[in-house]
C-alpha cells in the first residue's frame, strides 16, 4: 500500500511537471487576435507615418525588416544587414547584406532592391548597390545613421503597383484598409518561422470595445490607455507596460514668442500641477516630465524642472500688464487629452491667465501626445522636434553634453512645455506566451505563441 | 370745377368717409380682441412653462435624492469621512452615475466644499464648489443656476442633497441643462414660440440666445427687450419688427428667471406672431376698399342720374347765359320741368325775350335818333351854303330890276359866288356819301409797326412845313406780333387821328406814335401835347358829326371808330385840358379769323380754266 502510494505520488508529480513543462514549451499554430485603435489606410511603411510611432513600428515589423534593429538599450543589432562599417567622418557607410533573404513574393533581396527602397524615403542620400552590400553617402556626417536605419520608414520594401512586398516574419493574407489586417506566418522567414500561424488585427477599435473584446475572450492583445492600466492590473488582468515612451507636452504654436509670451509661458509652466494630474487623471500612470526625452533614454532629464508653484506663477503673470486669452487645442477624440487640457486651463486661471480649450482648429497652444520613435536620443529628439513643428536640434553627434545643450535650448525657446512621459500598455490574454516585455513597447509577435488558457 | 364733378366728389367723399370710419372702428375692435387673445395665450404658455419647469425640477430632485441614497454615494461618503479622498478613484464616478440617472450635471462635494468628482467638469477635482453655501440650509426644491463647464457657462436646473455620515457630510449636486431640448419639449400653440436668453453677463450677447433649433437669427433685435428685463422689474413686452413686412412682427413677452439668491440667471421670451392679426387687418382693409370702391361706383352712378335731373338743366342754363353774354340774345332753354329748375328756365326764356324786344326798340330808337341827327347835320351843313345862294339870287333879281348896267356888274360876281357854294355843297354831300360807303375790312397779315411808320412818313413833310414845328416820335415795340387786319383801313384811321392831333397843336408840340402788345391784343397809341379835351367833350367825341373844330364834318373819328369796331377792337381816349390827348386803339390778333377767311377765300375762289 505504501509503495503504491509512493508510486502514485511520483507518477502524479511527473504528470504535473510534464504538464507544467508542456505549458512552457513553444507551440506552433493558432491565430493571435489583436485589436488596436489605429486605422491605417496603407501598409507601406512610408505611409504609416500618420500613426503613432509605436503602432507604426509594430505594424511594419510584421511585414518588413530593416537593415539593422535596436534593442531596448539602444544597441544596434544585425537584421537584413550582417555587418556594417562607417568610414571615418561618418559620412559614408557600407552595409553587407544577409544572403538568401527573399521577399514574400519569392524574389531575392538584392542590393539594388535595398538601395531602391532606401532612396524612396531618403532622397538626400546617395546610395550605391554593390555586389553584396550597399553604400550610403551623406551630405553631412551622421554618426547615428545606423539608428536611423532602424526606423520603420527605412524598412526594406519592394514597391509594386498597388502592392508592397517585404521580407518580414509575416505576409499579408487579408487586407481591408482601416478595418482589418490578417497576416500569415512566412514559412521560410530568415529569422525563423513564427510560432503562430497568423495574426488577425482588428483596426479602428475604441478602447472601450477593445476591453469588451478582451472580456469576451475574442482578443489576445489590446491597447490599454495609461489611465486605465492601474485599474486593469488591480482587477487581475494581465498588463504589459513599456518604459515611458510617449511625450505629453504643450506646444506654443507661435513661431517667435515675444518677451511677454515667454513670461506667460513661464507662468503657465509653473501653474501645471503634474502630481495631481498624474494621481487623478492618469490614475498614477506616467511620469512628470521636465524634459522632452525621458530620463531612461538620456539620463539627464531629471535636471529639468517640473516644479508646481502657483505663487511664482502668479508673480510671473503679474509682470505682464495685459495677458491675451489663449486657446488650447487637443485631439477631440482623446478623452485623456481633453481632461488634461481642462485641468491646465483651470490652473492657468488660478495663475491669472485665460486658457480656453477648443475642440476644433489649431489654438495658440496645442496639447500633443507623441511617441518616441527610437531609443537613440539623437534620433528621438530629431524626430520629436520634426513631429511637433519645432526647430531641429542641429546635432552633429551622439555626445550627451551636446544633446543636453540642444534640448535645453529647445526648452528655453519657450515653444514646448513637457508635461508627462507615458508608457505604452497592452492587455494580454492568458493564452499569450513568451510575450517579451520590451522597454520600447515593441511587438515581437514572431516569438509569441499561444497557450490553451482561457480568460 | 363743374357742378356735376362737385356732386360726384361730394357723393364719393361721403361714401369713402363712411366706409373708412366703419373700417377703422372694425380694425380697432379687432386689434383689441386680438391683443386680449394674445395676452391670454401668452399667459397660458407662461403657466405651461412654469408647470413644466416645476415638473422638471421635481424630476431633478428625485434623481438627486436617488443618487444620494445609492450605494456608490454612500461608499464615497464613508471614504470622505476617513480623510482626504482619492480623487483618482472617483474621477469617472460622477460621470457614470450621471449617465445612469440621465443628468447633465453631477458633483460630489465634501463637507469643506471641495469637489471630489464632477460629471460635467471632471478636471475640477480638488476645487471648491463656489455655489454651495455650507452655512445656509439646503433648499429642498430645485433651483436655477449658472454652471461652469469646460466649454463655458450654461444654465441648468439643479437640486442639492446631503449625505450625513457622522459629523461629516457629502453633498450631491445634480442638475439638467436648460437648453434647446428643454424648449423643444414645451408644447406650443400655433404661431407661438419660446426663446431662452442665458444671462451670463451684463452685456447682451447674441450667442446666449437660443431657441429649440439652437441659435436665433437677428438676435440683436431682441437686445432692447432683454436689457429691459435685466434692468427693470416686471415682465416687459415689446413688438419686434423682424422685417419690413408687418406680418413678420412678433409680440415678445420677457419672463425673468431667477436663481436662489434672486439673481437674474436667464430670460424666457414668449413670442406670438402678429401674422394672423395683420392678415385679418389686411382683409378688413381689402373689404373696406372693395366696399368703398363699390360705394364710389354707386356714387358715380348716382351722380350721373342726379346730373340728368339737376346738373344738366343747370348746365343748359349756364350755356344759355354764356351765349347771351356773347351777344346771342335769341337763346332759349328747352327745359320741361315742373320744379324750380323749370321755373328758372322759363324765367330765363322770358328774360331773353324781353331783352330782344328791348334791343329791337333800342335799335329802332337809335336809328330814329341817328336819322334825326343826320337830318340835323345835313340841315346844318346845307344851310350855310344855301343862305349865300339865296342872297346871291335875290341880289341878281334886284339888280336886274334896277338897271342893266348894275345887273351886268353884279352877274359875274354873283355867278362866281353861286359856283363856289355849289362846289361846297358837292363836297359836303361827297363826305356823307363816303361815310355811308365805308368798306368791310379785308383781313390779311399786317404789321402794326409798319402801318405806324407809313403814317409817319406820310405826314413827315407836312409836319415839317408847319409854321410851329411838330415833332413826330416813334415808340414802337420790336416784338409786335402780326395781326389780321386791313392795312389800308388802319392806315386811314391812324391818319385821321394824326390829323386831329396836328389840329390840336396849332402852336406846335410832340406827336408820339406808340405800339405795344400784351399777348392777345396789340395796342396803338397816338399822343399829342395839344390843348386837350374836357371830360364832356371826350364823351361825345366819337359821335358821328360831332366836332370840336370850327370846321369839318365831324366824321373823322366816326370813321376811326367804325374801322376799329370792324376789326373787333376798341378805342379809348385819355385827355385833360392843357395836357394833350392820347387815343388808344386795342386790336385782337385775330389770326384764327385770318385762317378761316383765307380758307373761305380759297374755297370760294373759282377754279381757273385751263
Amino acid at each position: 500500500m505504501r509503495h503504491f502510494d509512493l508510486r502514485l505520488l511520483a507518477a502524479s508529480s511527473l504528470v504535473l511537471v510534464g504538464l507544467a513543462h508542456a505549458a512552457r514549451r513553444p507551440q506552433y499554430g493558432g491565430t493571435l487576435h489583436v485589436a488596436i485603435a489605429s486605422t491605417p489606410s496603407s501598409l507601406d511603411p512610408a505611409a504609416l507615418g500618420q500613426l503613432d510611432a509605436v503602432t507604426c513600428r509594430n505594424l511594419s515589423s510584421l511585414l518588413f525588416d530593416t537593415l539593422v534593429t535596436m534593442d531596448d538599450f539602444g544597441r544596434i543589432r544585425p537584421a537584413l544587414a550582417l555587418n556594417w562599417q562607417a568610414h571615418p567622418g561618418n559620412q559614408r557607410w557600407q552595409f553587407r547584406l544577409r544572403p538568401g533573404v527573399a521577399f514574400d513574393d519569392g524574389s531575392l533581396l538584392t542590393p539594388g532592391a535595398v538601395a531602391a527602397s532606401l532612396r524612396a524615403g531618403n532622397p538626400n542620400w546617395t546610395i550605391y548597390a554593390l555586389d553584396d552590400s550597399i553604400a550610403i553617402e551623406l551630405n553631412s556626417p551622421d554618426p547615428s545613421l545606423a539608428a536611423e536605419l532602424t526606423l520603420p520608414k527605412n524598412s526594406i520594401v519592394k514597391r509594386l503597383p498597388g502592392k508592397v512586398s517585404g521580407t518580414g516574419p509575416f505576409r499579408v493574407s487579408d487586407w481591408q484598409p482601416a478595418k482589418k489586417l490578417v497576416v500569415a506566418a512566412s514559412e521560410d522567414y530568415w529569422g525563423g518561422r513564427p510560432f503562430v500561424n497568423s495574426v488577425e488585427i482588428t483596426l479602428g477599435t475604441s478602447a472601450r470595445d477593445q476591453m469588451m473584446l478582451r472580456e469576451l475572450g475574442k482578443t489576445d492583445l489590446i491597447e490599454i490607455a495609461p489611465e486605465q492600466a492601474r485599474r486593469t492590473a488591480m482587477e487581475g488582468r494581465r498588463v504589459s507596460e513599456s518604459a515611458a515612451l510617449e511625450l505629453v507636452a504643450l506646444v506654443f504654436t507661435h513661431q517667435q514668442p515675444s518677451p511677454e509670451d515667454q513670461k506667460l509661458l513661464d507662468a503657465l509652466a509653473l501653474s501645471v500641477d503634474r502630481a495631481a494630474i498624474k494621481n487623478v487623471l492618469l490614475q498614477g500612470g506616467g511620469d512628470p516630465a521636465g524634459g522632452i526625452l525621458p530620463n531612461w533614454i538620456t539620463g539627464y532629464e531629471f535636471l529639468f524642472s517640473t516644479e508646481f508653484n502657483m505663487v511664482a506663477a502668479q508673480q510671473r503673470r503679474a509682470e505682464v500688464p495685459y495677458a491675451p486669452a489663449w486657446t488650447l487645442s487637443c485631439d477631440p477624440a482623446d478623452s485623456l487629452s481633453r481632461l488634461i487640457a481642462e485641468r491646465l486651463a483651470l490652473k492657468a486661471k488660478d495663475a491669472g491667465m485665460t486658457i480656453r480649450p477648443i475642440s476644433t482648429g489649431i489654438g495658440d497652444l496645442r496639447l500633443v501626445r507623441t511617441s518616441l520613435v527610437s531609443v537613440n536620443p539623437r534620433v528621438a529628439l530629431t524626430q520629436v522636434t520634426a513631429a511637433l513643428g519645432l526647430p531641429p536640434p542641429g546635432l552633429s553627434g551622439d555626445n550627451l553634453e551636446e544633446l543636453y545643450k540642444s534640448e535645453s535650448a529647445l526648452l528655453e525657446s519657450h515653444r514646448i512645455i513637457p508635461l508627462f512621459h507615458l508608457p505604452v500598455n497592452y492587455g494580454l490574454s492568458p493564452a499569450v506566451k513568451n510575450w517579451g516585455e520590451k522597454r520600447t513597447g515593441a511587438w515581437d509577435l514572431g516569438e509569441v505563441w499561444l497557450g490553451t488558457e482561457k480568460p | 370745377m363743374s357742378f356735376r364733378r362737385k356732386l360726384l366728389l361730394v357723393f364719393a367723399l361721403t361714401v369713402f368717409i363712411s366706409v373708412a370710419a366703419v373700417g377703422w372702428i372694425v380694425s380697432v375692435l379687432s386689434r383689441r380682441a386680438f391683443e386680449r387673445t394674445s395676452d391670454d395665450r401668452t399667459l397660458a404658455l407662461v403657466k405651461q412653462f412654469q408647470r413644466e419647469f416645476a415638473r422638471r425640477g421635481d424630476d431633478v430632485v428625485h434623481r438627486v435624492e436617488a443618487i444620494a441614497a445609492s450605494e456608490p454615494a454612500a461608499h464615497m461618503a464613508v471614504a470622505v469621512t476617513r480623510g482626504a479622498p482619492d480623487y483618482g478613484a472617483y474621477l469617472s464616478e460622477a460621470k457614470s452615475i450621471a449617465d445612469s440617472q440621465r443628468l447633465d450635471f453631477l458633483e460630489f462635494v465634501d463637507g469643506q466644499g471641495t469637489i471630489i468628482s464632477s460629471a460635467h467638469a471632471p478636471a475640477r477635482f480638488g476645487y471648491k464648489e463656489s455655489d454651495l453655501s455650507l452655512t445656509q440650509p439646503i433648499s429642498k426644491d430645485a433651483y436655477l443656476k449658472q454652471e461652469n463647464v469646460p466649454d463655458g457657462v450654461v444654465l441648468g436646473l439643479f437640486a442639492t442633497r446631503a449625505i450625513a455620515i457622522g459629523d461629516r457630510s457629502l453633498y450631491v449636486i445634480g442638475g439638467r441643462r436648460l437648453d434647446k431640448d428643454f424648449l423643444a419639449s414645451l408644447e406650443l400653440p400655433s404661431g407661438m414660440r419660446v426663446l431662452l436668453y442665458q444671462n451670463f453677463g451684463p452685456a447682451f450677447s447674441a450667442q446666449l440666445l437660443i431657441d429649440p433649433s439652437g441659435t436665433v437669427e437677428q438676435a440683436d433685435k431682441l437686445a432692447p427687450l432683454i436689457q429691459a428685463a435685466q434692468q427693470k422689474p416686471g415682465e416687459p413686452t415689446e413688438i419686434i419688427h423682424w422685417s419690413s413686412d408687418p406680418a413678420d412682427n412678433e409680440s415678445m413677452h420677457a419672463l425673468p428667471l431667477r436663481g436662489r439668491d434672486q439673481q437674474l440667471v436667464g430670460v424666457l421670451l414668449v413670442g406670438q406672431s402678429q401674422r394672423s392679426y395683420v392678415e385679418l387687418e389686411h382683409q378688413i382693409t381689402l373689404v373696406a376698399l372693395l366696399v368703398g370702391g363699390a360705394g364710389i361706383l354707386l356714387a358715380g352712378l348716382l351722380s350721373g342720374w342726379t346730373a340728368g335731373r339737376v346738373t344738366r338743366p343747370v348746365e343748359q342754363l349756364a350755356q344759355a347765359a354764356r351765349q347771351v353774354a356773347n351777344g346771342n340774345w335769341n337763346t332759349r332753354v328747352d327745359l320741361r320741368s315742373k320744379d324750380e329748375l323749370g321755373e328758372l328756365a322759363e324765367s330765363f326764356n322770358q328774360m331773353t325775350r324781353e331783352l330782344l324786344e328791348q334791343r329791337e326798340r333800342l335799335i329802332q330808337s337809335e336809328r330814329v335818333a341817328a336819322w334825326r341827327e343826320l337830318a340835323r347835320r345835313l340841315a346844318h351843313e346845307l344851310k350855310n351854303p344855301l343862305f349865300p345862294l339865296q342872297l346871291t339870287v335875290e341880289n341878281l333879281l334886284r339888280a336886274r330890276q334896277q338897271s342893266p348896267e348894275v345887273f351886268e356888274e353884279m352877274f359875274q360876281e354873283s355867278t362866281a359866288t353861286l359856283l363856289a357854294e355849289i362846289a361846297n355843297l358837292k363836297s359836303i354831300i361827297g363826305r356823307f356819301s363816303e361815310f355811308s360807303r365805308m368798306p368791310q375790312p379785308q383781313l390779311q397779315q399786317a404789321n402794326a409797326n409798319e402801318i405806324m411808320q407809313g403814317v409817319a412818313r406820310l405826314f413827315e413833310a407836312q409836319l415839317r412845313s408847319q409854321r410851329a414845328g411838330i415833332t413826330c416820335t416813334l415808340d414802337l415795340d420790336d416784338r409786335m406780333p402780326m395781326i389780321a387786319a386791313d392795312p389800308d383801313l388802319l392806315h386811314r384811321a391812324i391818319s385821321n387821328l394824326v390829323l386831329n392831333a396836328m389840329d390840336a397843336m396849332p402852336e406846335g408840340g410832340t406827336l408820339t406814335l406808340r405800339t405795344g402788345h400784351d399777348g392777345e391784343r396789340v395796342r396803338l397809341e397816338i399822343c399829342d401835347t395839344g390843348t386837350g379835351l374836357a371830360p364832356e367833350e371826350c364823351e361825345r367825341l366819337f359821335t358821328p358829326y360831332y366836332t370840336s373844330k370850327q370846321h369839318g364834318t365831324g366824321l373823322g373819328l366816326a370813321i376811326v371808330q367804325s374801322v376799329v369796331s370792324d376789326h373787333g377792337g376798341k378805342i379809348s381816349l385819355e385827355s385833360a385840358p392843357g395836357r394833350g390827348s392820347t387815343f388808344r386803339i386795342e386790336l385782337p390778333l385775330n389770326m384764327d379769323k385770318l385762317s378761316a377767311t383765307q380758307s373761305h377765300a380759297h374755297a370760294a375762289k373759282p377754279a381757273s380754266l385751263i
